[in-house]
């Protein structure tokens, strides 16, 4: 029973890692993706790189993921 | 005013699109390469840079530097109106709130050019419709024929309240003054009045209002100074709410002896540096002073787009430097259709 409560907070650990970083990301993006869009309305040059800026906040969630396949794989 | 819709601004797409715009805006060596340049060529050249389409569109109606000034401004316009549908909440609030000062500037037009017996057509050649009047609605305007009906249309299109006495000083003569005045500082205290100074956006507004309140003042001060009027009678010509140049401070500057006597009240302001190498010879011509206050608005824009990059001061700094491009060509266009040499052109230019 011990060892079924430890996994299960594993999992709940490694849901609120991805959770919470995708959470951020999107909060992130938010704004960055506004900026991306307007900037390119102006000029579609701009395309590739705002589709750069738009995909920095993403790591965060990779770390995030990285932090649940440790979680889930590793403890 | 400004908690109309409730909403929060769109500051991140609306200010990407004002820095792209921005970037897109002409250098001082365009207006160097401009000057160099017959009026035809000008018309050429601003072509290629961002005023084709307005270039085009009206050349069948005008030419020469009729249609290069009616573009310029129609494209001005444009771009604003297009800003001001961009954005959204309090941001698009309080772009319409500053945009109100172009329906001013129309009602000024369309009266000016009603009392000089100018057509339809000559009046709309220096229409900017970038306020809350459409075009449609100042051809309205422009179709009534007595003044006084133009500015009881005015009043309900433009929510503009006249008092008694400036309908009285109208009706009684042909001297537009008195509306004009009163119009300037209905459009800036409705502006200050408005802001709701509760939230850290609208009171960056606020003070970039009031800033331009003041550039205002002194400019009338020292208009007036130069034609030898001093002491009260400045004083109703001033717009109370200035950030710096309070009721106080205007009235010693106005009762001044001469703009040499200013200069000890003048010298603790911040845009003091910018106007004192122009002070001593402003008795002859203030276009230095003027030229010097454009550019200490357009160095704080600048400065507070840095500072805060996504609030409402960015949008601010692009349409001051846009409508600054649209008078840098004029300057530029009549300059060399008149014939003056291009020391005295680049003079007159804010760059």
């Amino acid at each position: 029973m011990a060892a079924d409560i430890g996994t299960g907070l594993i999992a709940i650990g490694a849901g609120l890692a991805v959770g919470l970083t995708g959470l951020g990301a999107g909060m992130a993006e938010k704004d960055v993706g506004a900026a991306a869009v307007g900037a390119i309305t102006e000029d579609q040059t701009l395309f590739g790189k705002a589709m750069i800026f738009m995909v920095l906040p993403e790591t965060i969630v990779i770390f995030g993921l990285v932090i649940a396949i440790m979680a889930i794989f590793v403890m | 005013m400004f908690r109309r819709n409730g909403k929060k601004g769109n500051y991140a797409y609306t200010v990407a699109r004002v820095k792209a715009k921005k970037s897109l805006l002409m250098k001082e060596e365009d207006y160097s390469k401009m000057m160099m340049m017959t009026v035809p060529e000008m018309s050429r050249y601003i072509s290629e840079t961002g005023y084709q389409k307005e270039m085009v569109d009206l050349a069948v109606r005008s030419s020469g530097l009729d249609l290069l000034e009616h573009a310029t401004y129609t494209n001005m316009a444009k771009v604003f109106s297009t800003i001001l549908e961009a954005s959204e909440g309090e941001l698009s609030d309080m772009l319409s709130a500053y945009l109100a000062k172009w329906d001013i500037w129309n009602m000024k037009v369309i009266l000016r050019g009603k009392s000089y017996g100018l057509d339809a057509n000559g009046i709309k050649e220096d229409l900017v419709p970038a306020g809350s009047l459409s075009a449609e609605s100042l051809d309205k305007l422009i179709a009534i024929d007595s003044q006084e009906d133009i500015i009881a249309a005015f009043g309900k299109m433009a929510h503009v309240t006249f008092t008694p006495e400036v309908l009285a000083a109208q009706k009684a003569g042909i001297n537009l003054e008195e509306i004009e005045d009163y119009l300037d500082k209905f459009y800036y205290t409705r502006l200050v009045n408005s802001v709701d100074t509760s939230s850290r956006p609208s009171l960056l507004f606020l003070n970039f209002v009031r800033q331009e309140i003041d550039l205002e003042n002194l400019e009338t001060i020292l208009k007036l100074k130069v034609e030898g009027i001093r002491g009260d009678a400045v004083l109703k010509y001033i717009i109370p709410e200035g950030k710096h140049i309070d009721m106080k401070l205007a009235m010693q500057l106005a009762n001044a002896e001469s703009i040499e006597a200013m200069i000890p009240d003048l010298a603790g302001l911040d845009f003091y540096e910018n106007i004192k190498d122009a002070l001593p010879t402003a008795n002859k011509s203030l276009l230095g002073v003027l030229a010097g206050l454009k550019g200490y608005a357009m160095q704080q824009a600048k400065k507070f787009s840095h500072l805060y990059p996504l609030s409402v001061i960015p949008v601010l700094d692009f349409m001051i430097h846009k409508e600054n491009e649209v008078d840098n060509i004029r300057i530029i266009a009549r300059g060399t259709e008149s014939g003056l040499s291009k020391e005295e052109i680049k003079a007159l230019l804010v760059i």
